[in-house]
């Protein structure tokens, strides 16, 4: 540069430093502009938010009823019971089926000079500025209630102090676990050590059905005392309890226990703003795949994975192929594919062990526990993993995005891209489910009922392929382009709650032909179920592909348009 | 075919969003055989009207035939005469190089034997045999582009239509998209391809549209459009640009 140019090279000081306020405004902004023309999503988040309210009453009375009626026994049970399964809520649900709301995507950050310390306060607040939050703050305003009528004003204002920072950390609990986990899925290097860590994540829901459960059948109410009194001291409980403490006498635990929160609160938020880091330079590499040279066969022989092998090279199979690479080396659906085979294993196991007499099972191991068991519970839990595995495909156009323009173009079929379709998920979900109803059946202790288990969920997933494929169709939304497998738009969090609901019940209500012939036939039906169901599965798959596939030749440009993210 | 069909005909293409108009009416006749530049500015409609007419995106109103078959009454035919590469579109890019042009070529019907040669062939013209078991996510800009087009050309097409084939391309690579394209033209195929960068079209076509604000301003051979000027200056006169006078901006200078 041959311009003289002034000696200071260091930049200017910015005229007015960014903070958290104009986060939220940003948000707030982007929430309002997604709005703009869409009567239906204005709608939708109107429905969310009624929801939402409806379950921050119901939660508002749970928590202020040991206030209401003056009943401080049970007060730090409802407490730390209550708060923990919130804290737990927060860190779980996102995982496994809502995903977050990134409406403020990290990535679009990474050029701007702000410190971490700001970007990280700034996305905090933001995520503070959604429905779910003020449902809980609702809800948990009850505890407030119950402190200060049990303890006074006093125990009241720590109660606030307390329900607030457990908000926070909530919150910053689902940031932090749902950051990290993209990230860890997002390398290839250690997505398998995610994939072990998700299912330890999951295979948390076990213990606390067990423990749900037991509180319900043993009603020993000093025993859950004992245990919700510990949950107290621990990070999960400490917020929510440090006002009963006051009001029932014990000064001294209220600042240890809301220290405890803080400090959580702390190493959450650092352990977010480590992994935040690696999204936002993450999403302008995901890091190269090794190179390997030499690859024996043409294109055509590389196209076709070892799983899709035995497909005819046409169409048909090129459409299966490409899916069933795709079920892999995408890791939006990679985490799905895991989230159904841990959800899918450990749920049913749940259900049917612990029905039995918990106690019992503690002593005599699972084969005692298994008598309460019968065809027609075994057949409803069967139920829900087919229809869970199905739902995954609620938006199965959705994960392709824009790159779906290939097909249109081509001139794929509706009838032909939807069964492929089908036949590409199944290949990685027809093992998944064999192996569940043989784990179930044999973990029950009633080997004979093999045939029981997985004729039941060939056919629930079956009838949930036929659901989904229509919904699929209709229902699609488009997904953010972000590493994040568990981003989603905002608003759309919504959407996809209430499809996936749909979806799940209508495929329920398909599959309940399995639960009345299992609770009419008696015997012979151990030994029908599994034919019955394979055709019912497949003849309900097939018609759902012939009747949705109509649909979808008549609107592949429209639904090319929906799935395609707006920039 | 006994009657002579252009290979593009568009009628009356109008296209709005939300209110605003995208395309508003746009009538075009691509002969066969011709080499069609579509130019307009950022925002002109060329994306939109392009996608209405190779059966992306639903035209509120108006037609579109590809050799006489209409694309959205009878859309098997007009697509199996057509090869398309979109712009702004994802292609599926966790698949490699290989695998993306055999997935296409077995979607378009091909014979697996065919598509195996054709997909060593065009890669290695393009250059892309290098990359191996590379996804197409991690290819660059250029390399996307080169496979997309790889897409567009391997079940020889009649009529090619591209969406900025020489946006973010390397000058090595556009000489040879440039090179591949005029071979493909010469050998009797029909090109479209809409662009802003006039020295490229000035250079390949032998027609050329100039669209803005969804209409269409000029259309003809190349010659009658310039009119014996420059092809930017008329751009910059049809489209009606604003030069800076040099008061505004001063701060840039220091």
């Amino acid at each position: 540069m041959a311009l003289p140019v002034s000696a200071d090279a260091t930049p200017a000081a910015p005229v007015r430093s960014v903070s958290a306020r104009h986060f939220v405004r940003l948000k707030l902004r982007v929430m309002g502009n997604n709005f703009r023309g869409q009567g239906w999503r204005i709608a939708l988040f109107i429905g969310g938010a009624l929801l939402g309210l409806w379950f921050a009453a119901s939660g508002f009375f749970l928590f202020a009823a040991p206030g209401l009626t003056g009943n401080g026994e049970y007060a730090v049970l409802v407490a730390a019971a209550g708060g923990g399964l919130l804290v737990l809520g927060w860190l779980l649900l996102p995982l496994v089926f809502f995903g977050v709301d990134e409406t403020l995507d990290p990535a679009r950050f990474a050029l701007l000079p702000l410190p971490r310390r700001t970007l990280v306060t700034g996305l905090f607040v933001a995520a503070l500025i959604s429905v779910p939050v003020l449902a809980v703050l609702i809800a948990s305003s009850g505890l407030v209630l119950t402190a200060w009528s049990l303890g006074g004003w006093s125990a009241g204002l720590v109660s606030v102090v307390g329900v607030l920072a457990g908000l926070l950390l909530c919150v910053a609990a689902s940031r932090a676990v749902t950051s990290a986990f993209a990230t860890m899925l997002r390398s290839r290097r250690v997505r398998d050590l995610a994939a072990v860590l998700l299912a330890v994540t999951a295979a948390l829901l076990g213990p606390l059905q067990i423990f749900g459960l037991a509180a319900l059948r043993e009603a020993d109410w000093d025993r859950l005392a004992g245990v919700a009194t510990v949950i107290g001291w621990t990070p999960l409980g400490a917020p929510w309890t440090a006002g009963i403490d006051v009001a029932q006498g014990r000064v001294w635990a209220a600042p240890v226990k809301l220290l405890i929160t803080v400090a959580a609160l702390g190493a959450l938020l650092a352990w977010w703003s480590r992994s935040l880091e690696s999204a936002m330079v993450g999403a302008a590499s995901a890091g190269k795949a090794p190179v390997r040279r030499g690859v024996a066969g043409g294109a055509v022989a590389q196209l076709f994975p070892r799983v899709a092998g035995w497909a005819r090279r046409d169409q048909f199979g090129a459409l299966v192929a490409r899916e069933a690479r795709y079920w892999w080396r995408d890791a939006r659906r990679r985490a799905n594919l895991i989230t159904i085979a841990v959800v899918g294993i450990f749920v049913p196991v749940m259900i049917n062990v612990t029905g039995g007499d918990f106690a019992a099972m503690g002593e005599e191991g699972f084969t005692t526990a298994a008598n309460d068991s019968s065809p027609v519970l075994v057949t409803i839990s069967m139920l829900f993993v087919g229809v869970l595995a199905a739902v995954t495909l609620a938006n199965q156009f959705g994960f392709d995005g824009s790159a779906y323009a290939a097909n249109v173009v081509a001139g794929v079929s509706g009838r032909v891209e939807l069964r492929a379709r089908m036949t590409a998920f199944s290949l990685y979900v027809l093992p998944m489910l064999a192996v569940v109803g043989v784990v179930l059946s044999v973990l029950i202790g009633h080997p004979g009922w093999i045939g029981l288990t997985i004729g039941s969920l060939v056919a629930t997933y079956g009838a949930g392929l036929a659901v989904n494929s229509l919904v699929s169709v209709l229902g699609a939304y488009s997904l953010p382009e972000t590493s994040n497998p568990f981003a989603m738009n905002s608003g759309a969090g919504l959407t996809k709650g209430l499809l996936t609901l749909l979806a799940m019940l209508a495929s329920a209500v398909a599959a309940v032909p399995m639960v009345v012939a299992a609770a009419l036939f008696g015997d012979a039906w151990l030994w029908l179920a599994l034919p019955v169901g394979a055709a019912y599965g497949l003849g309900a798959a097939l018609l759902g592909a012939y009747l949705a596939g109509d649909v979808l030749d008549r609107r592949q440009p429209e639904l090319l348009a929906t799935v395609t993210p707006r920039r | 075919m006994t009657v002579e069909h252009p290979a593009l005909a568009l009628r009356g293409l109008a296209k709005r969003f939300d209110g605003t108009i995208a395309v508003a009416g746009v009538d075009l006749d691509v002969p066969a055989g011709s080499f069609y530049g579509l130019l307009g500015p950022n925002g002109a409609g060329k994306t939109t009207t392009l996608s209405m007419a190779v059966g992306l995106l639903r035209p509120d109103a108006g037609s579109a035939w590809v050799l006489g078959h209409d694309v959205w009454q009878d859309p098997v035919t007009a697509k199996r005469l057509l090869g398309v590469m979109p712009d702004g579109v994802r292609l599926f890019d966790r698949l490699t190089g290989a695998e993306l042009l055999a997935y296409n070529g077995l979607l378009r019907g091909m014979d697996p034997a065919v598509v195996d040669q054709r997909a060593a062939e065009l890669l290695d013209v393009l250059a892309l045999g290098d990359a191996g078991r590379t996804l197409v996510v991690d290819y660059s800009a250029g390399m996307k582009k080169k496979i997309g087009l790889a897409c567009a050309l391997l079940h020889g097409p009649r009529v090619l239509v591209l969406d900025e084939p020489f946006e973010a391309v390397d000058p090595v690579s556009a000489a040879l998209i440039r090179d591949i394209l005029t071979r493909y033209a010469a050998g009797g195929g029909t090109v479209v391809f809409s662009s802003h960068v006039m020295e490229v079209v000035e250079r390949l076509c032998s027609h050329v549209a100039i669209l803005a604000q969804g209409v269409i301003k000029r259309v003809g051979t190349i010659d009658e459009v310039r009119g014996g000027r420059s092809l930017e200056q008329v751009f910059v006169e049809v489209v009606g640009g604003r030069t800076a006078t040099g008061e505004e901006l001063s701060w840039l200078s220091r």
